[in-house]
């Protein structure tokens, strides 16, 4: 097949699956966001039991690879709870990020100037009001980047999903190449969907982050 | 009765011994102001004042009442002192208006309007009336100041704690920053004022107080500690600084 043909015969076909790539990145990156920050919170926690479950957490889910993460969580779990494919890889993608966005939102509280945290607290702000007002809005702002930088990772990962037969991008673009003998035209153009989705996200998340910054743009301290 | 009052204050980091017996008691409209060498507590004594730093020994009273930072809610302690910082510390994240706003709307549930008012009215105090929609990256180091100035000021505080607020700012710039707190002290707020701006400590101060090694060494008045030290120490330090 030449790759005028590929296009034609698979153009929606991909289409209607990058959509399942996209629930599959929206649903997990969401998730990893809740878990990265309570695992960041207990990283930062001055209660050693908290930091030693962090670890443990950030340790497991980054010292794996997310295809056994998958796997474990698809046919080991569901041997005593029963999740869908989809819900199974959520999942999976989740907590294999979760331990990175942790990391990065840990990095990004602790670098907020302890002085910030003094100001906030000399005004009579408690503890969680200087966290919530004056700390987490800049750490925040600070992670834009490196967490976009670790969403591209895991809308890219989310194509491991297809080995649990989710018909997302990956999994329809491996089962048109069985079929038309054409792996390479077929890879090509599954291929640049992923990048052009990238390329959406990349400049999303700059925008984002020129929006929620308006303060830096002539920043000098 | 004293604003503050300090018995027998000692603080250590570790095997590091920084105040060694302190006892001073602030009144009410007093400008105290703490000189001394670098390394010599001043600061270290400054923040123990609103419990940014834990005494490890020694009583404070803070309006009569004895403070115990674990069981004091130290909250409400320190709505009612404030403080300004060497690096000025206003919050990158919000305009001028809202540095100011934000503790009395948040800690005293102030209504938005109320605040703004509160916070218009100090920002012409401070000389700034048209800089409430700058971002404090806009300003220069002496207007930041002066904002952070603003900022403690809207807790509406019975005493205020002035931390070397000049020492991170150009020579040109000072002034406008001594300026704003020698209004303050001409309106009668009570101040405790650790600096090196001898100048300022001779005119304002009602009390200047000489700290080396931990300890006060001799206080006076500006015209007793400046004009006739009596400690060999305090006459070496003025003899470098002035």
């Amino acid at each position: 097949m030449t790759l005028l043909n590929v296009v034609q015969d698979y153009f929606w076909g991909f289409l209607i699956a990058t959509g399942m790539t996209l629930r599959l990145t929206a649903v997990s990156l969401v998730l990893a966001v809740v878990i990265g920050l309570l695992f960041a919170f207990l990283k930062i926690s001055k209660y050693r039991v908290a930091n030693i479950i962090a670890d443990a957490y950030i340790g497991i889910t980054r010292g794996m690879p997310l295809i056994v993460q998958l796997m474990f969580l698809y046919f080991g779990i569901s041997s005593i709870v029963t999740l869908t494919a989809f819900w199974a890889g959520s999942f999976a993608l989740a907590l294999h990020a979760g331990g990175y966005v942790a990391e990065i939102l840990r990095g990004a509280i602790q670098n907020v100037d302890r002085g910030q945290t003094e100001a906030a607290r000399s005004l009579g702000m408690s503890h969680g009001m200087s966290m919530r007002l004056i700390v987490l809005p800049q750490a925040v702002r600070r992670a834009i980047p490196p967490l976009g930088n670790q969403f591209i990772i895991g809308l890219k990962d989310s194509s491991l999903v297809a080995f649990l037969g989710v018909p997302e991008l990956f999994s329809k673009a491996m089962t048109a190449a069985a079929a038309n003998y054409s792996p390479f035209n077929t890879y090509l153009v599954a291929g640049t969907y992923y990048l052009v989705l990238v390329i959406i996200f990349t400049w999303l998340v700059h925008k984002l982050e020129t929006r929620l910054t308006p303060y830096r743009q002539e920043a000098t301290r | 009765m004293s604003v503050i009052d300090i018995k027998g204050l000692h603080k250590s980091f570790g095997d590091l011994e920084v105040l060694k017996g302190i006892d001073l008691a602030i009144e009410t409209g007093e400008v105290v102001v703490i000189i001394g060498p670098s390394g010599s507590g001043k600061s270290t004594l400054l923040r123990c004042l609103n419990f940014l730093e834990y005494p490890t020994e020694g009583e404070i009273r803070v309006n009569g009442e004895l403070i115990d930072p674990k069981k004091t809610d130290l909250d409400k302690v320190r709505q009612h002192m404030g403080m300004v910082f060497q690096h000025f510390q206003l919050f990158p994240h919000k305009n001028v208006l809202h540095n100011i706003t934000i503790a009395p709307m948040n800690v005293k549930n102030a209504t938005r309007k109320a605040a703004n008012m509160v916070a218009r009215d100090l920002l012409q105090k401070v000389g700034l009336p048209d800089k409430e929609k700058a971002w404090p990256s806009q300003l220069s180091g002496g207007q930041k100041q002066r904002v952070a100035i603003a900022r403690a000021l809207a807790m509406d505080p019975d005493i205020m704690l002035f931390d070397e607020v000049t020492s991170a700012l150009d020579p040109e710039l000072v002034n406008e920053v001594l300026q704003v707190m020698q209004d303050l002290a001409a309106g009668g707020m009570t101040m405790v004022v650790v600096t090196h701006e001898m100048g300022f400590a001779r005119e304002v101060a009602s009390r200047v107080i000489m700290m080396d090694d931990g300890r006060i060494i001799e206080e006076g008045t500006p015209e007793q500690l400046f004009g006739d030290p009596q400690e060999e120490r305090t006459r070496m330090f003025l003899s470098q600084v002035l």
